[in-house]
């Protein structure tokens, strides 16, 4: 065999876009634009659709991500993607499973999302804690086990009028921020549990019960 | 294939999902499960629905005067969404090579990210001792060696090793679970090809030869790839899932 082995030139890609997450939205806060038609018209290749879609909503899209990525440049960069993506994947959107507005702000957060947690995971960060959820038995016993003595304040002022507003409000507050943490800002499991001070299997059980009175509240 | 209804568990997963808190290999782990379970699917759907009013809890930024210009300038580089999935389509019923410009560009042709990759040379030099040790899995000398990693945990996964420039043997390192439903296609292309051309659908298992007479002679520096698509292959003739597993040809 040669001994010298020539240089090796690996390559990785840097994101897969996954498989279209689909999804919806209870309501279109904007009015004045018709997202569900602009989109259908960027799927026509109509490039006017979509910078009217970015006009009306670049900046709530962009509040979204940096929220999520923390970091101005990032946003913008996933933002940028996001629209690509829009345009792209315009002909997968369908209406008559979601609201266009819920649509292209799911695919702005997933990619935010997913970059920061692949970025998560070059750092190892919550590495230990992630994948199975078997600690689920042990939650329980943490979560009885904390009370805090103090009542805890709201994290967010979170109600926006929609019908969601009744069901998350059965939650009590440290739950709430929870989910809100987690949602508006992006934060792991881990993260929640530093920035509360809440042990990580008490939040991991607070938002699977949390989930799942949500959904029973609003079915 | 799929399930008609979701246990409790799939729907806290899918709300995990959309909040945000699974880490990156769950999320991908969901996102594969997505292209092929429609009930999945729909539960995620449904969340997103759910807390897409929280949404307005982050205040707006105004972006930068020029992101609609890069914004722009991007779109400018594509055709639209339907028309470049017919003609991509067009073309690859017809010629293997060359394919149309667009589509993918961002990996293809994103020389940061390679240069990113560079640094994983203890990996292949691991592989290729697992080569060296095992000589029974080479044959013959090859003229051309390719390791194709795991993009997102940096793992060798298959070895391409061609013995001439027309040959070519895909060799896995490790055992590869393709999810219900999908197949991993196998991809090549070389720096001045203008889009990758596919190489067919992979039964991983064991060691596959191809032919590639089609094709012109292998060069040094080609790209090889395998993503995951639809069990028949993907609909547009270039790429369109994950990247599983990516490497470029080195001549020995």
């Amino acid at each position: 065999m040669p001994s010298p082995w020539p240089r090796m030139l690996l390559m990785r890609a840097t994101l897969g876009v996954g498989p279209s997450s689909g999804s919806q939205g209870v309501t279109d806060v904007s009015t004045s634009c018709d997202h569900a038609a602009l989109i259908t018209r960027c799927a026509q290749g109509d490039q006017q659709a979509l910078k009217t879609l970015y006009q009306h909503e670049g900046a709530r899209l962009l509040g979204v991500v940096m929220r999520i990525v923390k970091d101005r440049g990032m946003a913008e960069d996933i933002v940028h993607d996001a629209c690509l993506n829009i345009w792209q994947r315009a002909d997968t959107f369908d209406p008559s499973r979601g609201s266009g507005r819920s649509w292209m702000f799911s695919v702005a957060r997933h990619l935010a999302l997913n970059a920061i947690r692949y970025r998560d995971r070059e750092v190892g960060f919550d590495a230990e804690f992630s994948a199975n959820g078997t600690d689920a038995e042990h939650d329980e016993g943490q979560e009885e086990g904390v009370s805090p003595s103090t009542p805890v304040s709201e994290a967010f002022d979170w109600q926006t009028g929609e019908r969601i507003d009744e069901c998350l409000k059965t939650l009590t507050p440290e739950r709430r921020n929870c989910v809100l943490h987690a949602y508006v800002d992006g934060l792991s499991h881990a993260e929640i549990a530093e920035h509360t001070g809440t042990p990580l299997g008490t939040v991991k059980a607070w938002i699977k019960r949390s989930l799942l009175r949500l959904r029973e509240c609003m079915a | 294939m799929t399930t008609p209804t979701l246990g409790d568990d799939d729907h806290v997963l899918a709300g995990e999902y959309v909040l945000g808190t699974l880490p990156h290999d769950e999320r991908r782990r969901v996102e594969q499960r997505l292209a092929h379970e429609p009930a999945l699917q729909k539960a995620v759907e449904a969340w997103e629905m759910r807390f897409h009013p929280y949404s307005a809890l982050a205040e707006p930024v105004a972006p930068s005067d020029y992101l609609w210009a890069r914004i722009q300038r991007s779109l400018a580089q594509k055709t639209p969404a339907t028309q470049a999935v017919k003609s991509a389509a067009q073309q690859a019923s017809t010629a293997p090579t060359p394919m149309p410009k667009r589509a993918r560009k961002g990996v293809w042709h994103s020389l940061p990210a390679w240069r990113a990759a560079a640094g994983l040379g203890m990996a292949a030099a691991l592989v290729m001792g697992i080569l060296l040790i095992n000589p029974s899995s080479v044959p013959v000398t090859p003229q051309y060696m390719v390791v194709l990693m795991a993009p997102q945990t940096d793992s060798a996964g298959w070895v391409v090793q061609a013995s001439t420039r027309q040959e070519i043997e895909l060799i896995p390192l490790g055992t590869f679970e393709v999810p219900e439903g999908k197949a991993l296609e196998f991809w090549t292309k070389a720096d001045d090809w203008q889009a990758p051309v596919s190489l067919g659908l992979i039964e991983p298992g064991g060691p596959i030869r191809l032919r590639l007479d089609e094709l012109p002679p292998l060069e040094d520096d080609q790209l090889f790839e395998l993503t995951l698509e639809d069990a028949t292959g993907s609909p547009t003739g270039l790429p369109t899932g994950p990247i599983e597993f990516i490497g470029r040809a080195v001549e020995i």
